[in-house]
């Protein structure tokens, strides 16, 4: 019979390192995608998850058997990859960036206006760079919310308690985190009115 | 008609609204929503096209080998205790070797006779640990598979890489292996007293390390693991002290 992530971690709080090792082995990659997602980097998402799991090791007796382990074990992953992004000063750099105008609305759509014309843009390459860069002007909450939405299939309720926001909350920060994206990314998906 | 709003094209691109149907019905019906749910159908399939590096299928193994010794946070709770623990047993273990050595002094075989004169050899000439040596083998082969563990490591790792350290595992190495080495001095173990003299400089280096070693800083300490011959001689030692320091040391360790 397959052990439960909170029979595991029942039984790692006990000091059994194998059982530790069940619940790594069961979310380690699972992390590691929340993560690239997060850093845009496979370097910093390889240490956001060894990260993750040695603070999920240190809080084990923090953990509430009723609530979900692999939400809990996502709430500590978004966490230190927050605080990996602020510790080198992109997060606050993009964030100063977006804050500097009048807000949300009003923040500088760097790739928007520099007018991408679809056939420029063919290489995807070039794509991939455009959808890193709008997924960094992304405030922290937003882009966790949208990457555990839109990535990882996780229901608003769930995302609220990752966050530690209300469900409404936390579908409203999903959908500023969509308008963004389309601000910045619509240019690149609108039909070329020449091809019609 | 009543258009859509941006907020509820989302959330029905993600089924997260109330009425589902409705929206589509309306969908179905208003151009104008329907282009508006298009592009950002559109936008977000381009997000989703976005590239994921692949992990391949050992990588929890590999999150788990780098991991599994830093996992000593919970142990550092009870390192007060862990230390009570250990000076208990030392306690214990000295005063079981008085005891014992006093009753071989009221009864001396013809063993122990031999021993207060010379080294007792095993099969392969090599000397024969007894009494006080082997109690306190016995208390520090935890100590010495741990520092072993560390150095193996540190041996073992990218000298190009940063390198991640456990400063609170190495803080633990420290006190242990100081207390130790201080009570092999007291009983005259000059073979385990320098072998954790050699030991601690290395472990306080980096218990003061940080959360990293720096490319260089690594390969410094690897040379000094390799010129002291360090690794070699704590596995020595280890695998004596597993084996209940029965078995003959090796000749060479005699240099330790």
């Amino acid at each position: 019979m397959e052990v439960t992530d909170v029979a595991a971690l029942s039984r790692a709080r006990e000091g059994d390192p194998d059982a530790f090792r069940l619940l790594v082995e069961r979310h380690s990659r699972v992390i590691f995608r929340v993560a690239y997602r997060m850093t845009g980097n496979e370097h910093d998402a390889d240490d956001v998850v060894q990260e993750t799991f040695l603070r999920a090791y240190r809080q084990l007796d923090a953990f509430e058997e009723r609530a979900n382990f692999s939400t809990w074990l996502h709430r500590i992953a978004v966490n230190c990859a927050l605080d990996l992004l602020r510790a080198r000063g992109r997060h606050d750099k993009h964030r100063a960036g977006m804050t500097s105008g009048e807000g949300d609305e009003e923040h500088e759509r760097e790739i928007a206006s520099s007018d991408p014309q679809p056939d420029r843009l063919l290489l995807s390459a070039e794509l991939q760079q455009h959808v890193a860069a709008a997924m960094e002007k992304l405030s922290g909450n937003e882009r966790t919310a949208f990457i555990l939405r839109h990535f990882e299939g996780m229901p608003v309720e769930e995302i609220g308690q990752t966050l530690g926001i209300q469900v409404n909350a936390a579908k409203h920060t999903i959908f500023r985190a969509v308008r963004k994206l389309r601000e910045a990314l619509e240019p690149l998906v609108r039909p070329n009115p020449c091809s019609t | 008609m009543q258009h859509l709003n941006e907020e509820q094209l989302v959330a029905h691109y993600y089924h997260d609204d109330d009425a589902p149907a409705t929206a589509e019905s309306h969908l179905g019906e208003c151009t104008e929503c329907r282009l508006q749910y298009e592009t950002i159908r559109r936008v977000l399939t381009l997000v989703t096209d976005a590239p994921m590096p692949e992990r391949g299928e050992h990588y929890a193994d590999e999150v788990w080998t780098r991991l599994r010794w830093k996992l000593g946070a919970r142990k550092r709770r009870m390192r007060w205790t862990s230390f009570v623990a250990a000076a208990a047993v030392l306690a214990i273990a000295f005063f079981a070797g008085q005891w014992w050595n006093s009753r071989g002094a009221q009864a001396p075989s013809p063993v122990s006779e031999i021993a207060s004169t010379k080294p007792v050899r095993g099969q392969a000439g090599a000397p024969v640990l007894h009494g006080n040596d082997r109690v306190l083998l016995v208390v520090v082969s935890d100590h010495l598979e741990s520092s072993e563990r560390m150095l193996a490591e540190l041996a073992n790792a990218n000298p190009k890489e940063t390198f991640e350290l456990s400063s609170d595992r190495a803080a633990d190495l420290v006190a242990s292996n100081r207390m130790y080495r201080q009570t092999a001095a007291t009983r005259g173990d000059q073979r385990i007293e320098s072998l954790l003299s050699d030991l601690e400089p290395i472990l306080a280096e980096l218990a003061h390390a940080g959360k990293t070693l720096s490319p260089d800083e690594l390969a410094s300490i690897q040379k000094r693991i390799e010129s002291k011959q360090l690794l070699f001689k704590v596995r020595i030692v280890s695998a004596q002290t597993g084996s209940g320091g029965d078995k003959p040391v090796p000749a060479h360790s005699n240099s330790l």
